[in-house]
């Protein structure tokens, strides 16, 4: 399949982006709270240990208190994967890092929470605490969890190929060792969560943040032992997730626990600190691998270990370590591939889903080696890439479906946008050029909560006003989703967009949606809304036949315009059309739905669905460097970028969503990490968790690549994660070529820079005084 | 719905006088300027005061007289005023460099001089919630009885991080403190303590209320080291004034921020008059500066990379202001 | 602490909001950020941080960016404060406002009233700013979705325009 370069339209701005530069948005902290109790949280101050006793009598007996709750009021567990749920909305007999909730208070104002919170008495019994994966795994280490031996939540061996033989065939093996730090989503919306009981009819309406309301509403009724009927759960705007509110998060049910425990209302705003301390994003992961490699540049087997510190509790953890090593497959092509992969707990906050689930460290270990080999064989980067390339449509070892794979033409578009072939080696001193590609998932093809529905479905409603609107359960997050929802229906209907109004995330209005994570809107709901509205139109076009006495197959239908034939003479417009089918009908209702094959949902191997999707997005990037030898400080000059994200549904929020994901890469690759000091959080600020500044962000040059998806609706595929992961192997590729010092760990602040420079020339100098003796 | 602020009163005298008056009347009072450090710090339950008296209505507070002797700035010019004002510029360009370097411009807008030479001191075990320092058992310097950064020792290690200070104190700057004993003028450095719970010399009630810099024929540069391009503080901030005649050095002072718990001026720099800036010097200072910072583990970056970080930048800056 | 204290009154704040003034009743230690939101209703100005750290509460102070979570309320009396609210005219977006529509300046929207004000400011007093003029008045206004491209993109598409 070849790919168009580029695309020239120029897109459209968000359906519900005026009402966020006029400041009339409403994110759940703005929503009326009239009559609202305020609730707060209380949490461990130790990493891990028994709770002897929790007494709340003094808290219970201040003026203003309505209600407490505590773990004995919720003896249900909690959690995304339905395998792995092992975690208390508030902790009962153990706690198993600082900071995770014990009780909370519902008061009439802020002030009086916060005084209740320092009247509860809690007596633990210290147990040993772990805050690195090692010192967890070790033999004599005390178990987090009782059924997890050696503290490790789950191991993956998987191993695809010869990959003896591989290795035999390579001219060169490689092997080496990168660590990355843990980082957090850092999305500016802290956690917030605004919940009404209703004790007369029994009925509980949460809103909040969440990015998968069907999750919430799950959970919610699980751990408040509700039916789900009695449950309704409101998105509001939202102040972006990137993974951060894809697993329901303990306050959420607190702050409905504690409403119905008040028989009202109650809103709990989480500070900046608890907001990091909810976390739930990349673990700290150590990786080793190991790359075969030919002369010309062709891999020959691959093996890969990956140890991800996941925090206290499960999480999404069994999935994060799944795809930390099916990602190794679906971008290059890979004859042998073996991975073996760690999921360890430790008593930190829980790790979870982040941008580029899974993908980001392995994909860093991996192109990081690749250009140490290319330089040990003399071979361009690109080259290597190139030597490489996969041929679509095919499928991967692990079962992973290509459809469609514009990598090709990514690597000729940032090769010469960047001018690489005339400037690499020609780069003044301290800067450099460095490069790498990487790929993500459409959309997960096997649901987490797997109960044999269609993947995604949208409702159409069509009344006498002769509007449309789309009802969905993806989450807009800011990501612009439910502009894509509405250009699908407008095109599809070939009616203007203005025509469309999109009603999002409320379980009492719209459709079951498994919401927004694993970049699967776009592909799945995408779809759902172009069946929908094709099955709207079929509907219009028989009503325009009936009217124009003609049959439906010879209706013609653009622009709005109904007619016999085209270019007929005879003709309806849309309202016309409309009214004519009300007759028949009353108001409309329509469905689309969307179902991911089976042969798409993975291997057969244990863990085969994790990776699986109907398609990869593709990426490949360079960046350009320069580094201050004195102080280890690395700028960012710029970057270039190409996506093939299949189609671009609409350009400007796809280019939006490139440089948005590029950056955060570069983040991580510069200076963001999360660091705990004997489990307390030392990073639980925005002063402390350095998320680079407009300052010190360079200019990103984004280039959209059409290689036109089969199954993607108008042939897209995602565009918000696929090149998150290519940008720390580019800068740490620029950096070696700006000064020659390879990184093994990131962010390359300036303290490790400077550490990796003087460990550098005391090796250079080492080496200089054995060749001379 | 934002932390509120333990209840206090806050006080808005008209005259230096009636502001110190008022401080020495009530125990438990504070000095607020642009807010942006004790703010902040009350919002964290780090600082508590029942009365505040704000600054920002005292008379002649916020002006910058200049003339041919130098200038003298008021402590409650801002950051931002201080940064655009064009004398400032032309003959104090290390300042301005300075003051843009400081916080972000919402901050700058309010924040004034007078506040960031009195900034509070900073570390990882201290700028925290009231939660994680409580779970943590708190530190010497806020109602605990162990540094956590050295638990062996019986002081506090928080470091200044204010970078106008050593700015200033390269210029040779002084500063007029007035209290209830009426004014006196000091050299800047003696407004410092080498004490991160204690780091300013002032009595009770005292408060700067200028800073004066002589005329300097001196070239003079800043440079801080920080994560990010901005909303950060220095890892280690260096000012260096230098004047060469003749191809020798026949001044030179260089000053240091964010390393210790207070700002200083290098000492030892003397040896280096009469020489030539060269790899020798270069080399020399970067060991003075090794030898007299004090960087411990109060920042997420490495101490020993505060150490280093300073000496090369100190290098640097010499070697740019000497052109070589 | 629900019963209103005695030793720590309120005091009556007289302030111009977004060109009209107001009186109310605001104790002390009120923040101005709390005061615009839970007494002016004007929720668009937003918190991100535990104090100082984000920009996200960004308004104009007789026409300079400040932030509204460090700020006491009653520091602002008989001040000028603008905010995010106060630029449209008839309900209708400013140039910026809709150039942040357009050009994508705003993802989520989270930190856009703080972004938008920020910007405001400097184009008031600069009415064409180079690409590193804008970065200078944007530097303490952090963004979590844009990368700042288009932030960047929006503010240059209304320089050297009239507002
Ligand atoms: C996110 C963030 C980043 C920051 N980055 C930097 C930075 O990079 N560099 C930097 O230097 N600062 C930084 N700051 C700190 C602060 O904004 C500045 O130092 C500012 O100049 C402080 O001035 P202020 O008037 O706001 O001080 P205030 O907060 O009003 O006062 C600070 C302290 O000084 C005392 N005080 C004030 N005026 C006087 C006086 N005249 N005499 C005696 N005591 C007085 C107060 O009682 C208080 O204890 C940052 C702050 C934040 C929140
Ligand atoms: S240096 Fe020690 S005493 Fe001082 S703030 Fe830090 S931990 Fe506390
Ligand atoms: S809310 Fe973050 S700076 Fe004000
Ligand atoms: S648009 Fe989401 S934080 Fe800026």
């Amino acid at each position: 399949m070849t790919a168009a370069f580029a695309s020239s339209r120029p897109g459209v701005p968000l359906i519900d982006g005026i009402d966020k530069v006029l400041g009339r948005a409403r994110y759940t902290a703005d929503l009326d709270r009239a009559g609202a109790l305020v609730g707060r949280i209380l949490r461990s101050p130790i990493a891990h240990g028994e709770i002897v006793r929790i007494d709340t009598a003094r808290a219970r007996a201040l003026d203003g208190v309505i209600a407490i709750v505590t773990g004995a009021d919720c003896d249900k567990t909690y959690g995304v994967l339905p395998i792995a749920m092992n975690e208390y909305p508030m902790a009962r007999d153990r706690v198993r890092y600082c900071g995770e909730p014990i009780a909370a208070v519902a008061a009439v104002d802020e002030e009086t929470a916060q005084r209740a919170l320092d009247l509860i008495d809690v007596e633990f019994r210290a147990l040993p605490a772990y805050f690195i994966s090692k010192d967890a795994r070790a033999p004599d280490a005390v178990l987090l969890h009782a059924n997890k031996p050696g503290n490790v939540e789950r191991e993956v061996h998987h191993d695809f190929g010869d990959i003896e033989a591989g290795f035999a065939a390579a001219d060169l093996v490689r092997e080496h060792r990168v660590s990355c730090a843990e980082i957090n989503h850092a999305q500016i919306e802290p956690h917030a969560c605004l919940a009404d009981f209703d004790p007369v009819t029994g009925r509980l309406t949460v809103q909040d943040v969440s990015q998968v309301v069907y999750y919430l509403h799950l959970m919610l009724a699980r751990c408040l032992d509700m039916d789900e009927s009695q449950i309704r759960v409101i998105k509001p705007f939202v102040g972006g997730g990137f993974g951060a509110r894809v697993e329901v998060l303990n306050f959420e049910i607190v702050t409905a626990l504690l409403a119905r425990a008040a028989g009202g209302r109650v809103f709990m705003q989480l500070t900046r600190e608890e907001t990091f301390i909810t976390h739930r994003a990349r673990p700290q992961t150590d990786v080793v691998l190991k790359l075969g490699m030919k002369k010309d540049g062709r891999f020959t087997a691959c093996a890969c270990e990956v140890t991800q510190r996941g925090g206290a509790y499960a999480g999404y953890g069994v999935v994060t370590i799944l795809y930390a090593g099916a990602l190794l497959q679906g971008l290059y092509d890979i004859p042998a591939v073996k991975y073996d992969g760690y999921r360890v707990y430790a008593n930190l906050p829980p790790c979870g889903a982040m941008r580029g689930h899974g993908g980001v460290n392995t994909r860093h270990a991996f192109e990081t080696l690749v250009d140490r080999m290319a330089r040990e064989l003399g071979l361009d980067p690109f080259a290597v890439r190139r030597a490489n390339l996969l041929h679509a449509p095919m499928q991967t070892m692990n079962g992973l479906m290509v459809q469609s794979y514009g990598l090709a033409e990514c690597l000729d578009v940032v090769e010469q946008a960047s001018g690489w072939k005339e400037r690499i080696g020609r780069m003044p001193p301290g800067k450099g050029l460095g490069m790498s590609c990487s790929h993500y998932v459409s959309g997960s093809a096997k649901p987490i909560h797997f109960t044999g529905e269609p993947h995604a479905v949208i409702h159409l409603k069509l009344d006498h006003d002769g509007g449309v609107t789309a009802l969905t359960g993806a989450a807009d997050i800011g990501q612009g989703s439910s502009t894509m929802v509405a250009i699908a229906v407008a095109e599809t209907l070939e009616v203007g967009i203005d025509r469309i109004r999109v009603i999002s995330s409320d379980t009492a209005v719209t459709p079951k949606d498994n919401g927004a994570y694993s970049s699967r809107i776009t592909f799945m709901v995408g779809n759902a809304a172009i069946d929908a509205a094709k099955n709207l139109k079929k509907i219009l076009i028989a009503a325009a036949a009936k009217k124009l006495e003609a049959h439906p197959d010879e209706i013609d239908c653009a622009g709005g315009i109904f007619r016999v034939g085209r270019g007929g003479q005879a003709m309806l417009s849309f309202k016309e059309v409309v009214a004519a089918a009300l007759v028949d009908e009353g108001a409309i209702s329509v469905k689309g739905s969307f179902t991911c094959p089976v042969e798409f949902q993975g291997g057969k191997h244990r863990g085969g669905a994790v990776g699986s999707t109907m398609g990869f997005s593709y990426g490949a990037q360079v960046v350009e460097t320069s580094v201050d030898e004195a102080t280890g400080m690395v700028t960012i000059d710029k970057v270039w970028v190409a996506l093939d994200c299949g189609h671009a549904i609409n350009p400007l929020a796809v280019k939006g969503q490139i440089e948005g994901q590029v950056w955060m890469g570069m983040g991580q690759a510069l200076c963001e990490e999360t660091r705990y000091l004997d489990g307390l959080p030392a990073h639980a600020s925005f002063l402390d968790y350095k998320m680079p500044t407009i300052v010190e962000s360079p200019h990103i040059e984004a280039f959209i690549v059409e290689s036109n998806d089969p199954n993607g609706p108008f042939g897209a595929k995602e565009a918000s994660e696929g090149a998150l992961a290519g940008f720390p192997p580019a800068m740490v590729n620029a950096i070696v070529n700006a000064i020659g010092v390879e990184l093994d760990e990131i962010p390359a602040t300036p303290d490790r820079v400077l550490e990796a420079i003087v460990q550098h020339q005391r090796k250079v100098k080492l080496a200089q005084k054995k060749a001379r003796s | 719905m934002s932390a509120r602020l333990s209840e206090f009163q806050l006080v808005q005298p008209a005259r230096i006088e009636d502001a110190i008056a008022a401080f020495v009347a009530k125990p438990g009072a504070r000095y607020v300027a642009g807010g942006t450090d004790l703010l902040v710090n009350m919002r964290r339950g780090i600082v508590s005061a029942d009365r505040l008296i704000d600054l920002s209505g005292v008379a002649g507070w916020g002006s910058i007289d200049a003339d041919a002797e130098g200038m003298t700035i008021g402590a409650g010019v801002t950051i931002a005023a201080l940064a655009r004002d064009p004398i400032v510029i032309s003959r104090y360009p290390a300042v301005a460099q300075a003051a843009t370097s400081i916080a972000g411009p919402g901050h700058r807008n309010v924040a004034t001089v007078g506040g960031n030479l009195c900034l509070d001191t900073r570390c990882i075990y201290y700028n925290q919630s009231e939660w994680w320092r409580k779970s943590n058992d708190y530190c010497l310097k806020n109602r605990g009885d162990t540094c956590h950064v050295a638990p062996q020792g019986k002081r506090c290690h928080a470091a200044f991080s204010g970078d106008l200070a050593p700015v200033f104190l390269a210029l040779g700057a002084s500063a007029e403190i007035a209290g209830v004993d009426g004014r006196r003028r000091v050299p800047l450095s003696d407004l410092y303590v080498e004490d991160g719970r204690a780091h300013l010399s002032l009595k009770p009630g005292e408060l700067v209320a200028s800073v004066h810099l002589p005329a300097v024929l001196a070239a003079c540069a800043y440079e801080k080291v920080r994560a990010r391009g901005a909303i950060d503080y220095p890892l280690a901030g260096v000012a260096v004034a230098l004047m060469i005649a003749g191809g020798k050095i026949v001044m030179l002072r260089i000053a240091l921020t964010g390393t210790n718990s207070r700002p200083f001026l290098l000492a030892d720099v003397d040896q280096f008059i009469g020489k030539s800036v060269d790899d020798a010097m270069l080399h020399g200072v970067d060991r003075l500066v090794q030898r007299q910072v004090q960087p411990m583990r109060t920042t997420l970056a490495a101490a020993h990379y505060r150490r280093l970080a300073a000496a090369a930048v100190a290098r640097r800056v010499v070697r740019r202001l000497a052109g070589a | 602490m629900h019963e209103p204290s005695a030793q720590y009154k309120k005091r009556l704040l007289r302030i111009k909001v977004n060109g009209r003034w107001r009186e109310d009743a605001v104790a002390d230690g009120c923040m101005l950020v709390d005061y615009l939101r839970d007494t002016a209703g004007l929720t668009g100005v937003k918190t991100g941080c535990d104090g100082g750290e984000c920009g996200a509460c960004t308004v104009l102070l007789d026409g300079l960016p400040v932030l509204a979570c460090v700020t006491l309320a009653v520091r602002c009396e008989g001040r000028s404060v603008e905010t995010i609210e106060g630029l449209a005219a008839q309900g209708r977006p400013s140039r910026l406002q809709q150039a942040f529509h357009e050009k994508l300046g705003a993802q989520c929207g989270y930190c856009t009233p703080g972004m938008v004000m920020a910007s405001e400011a400097l184009l008031r007093r600069n009415p064409t700013p180079t690409d590193d003029e804008i970065r200078a008045a944007l530097a303490g206004n952090l963004c979590r979705c844009t990368g700042y491209v288009k932030i960047i993109e929006s503010v240059k598409a209304v320089a050297g325009l009239a507002p």
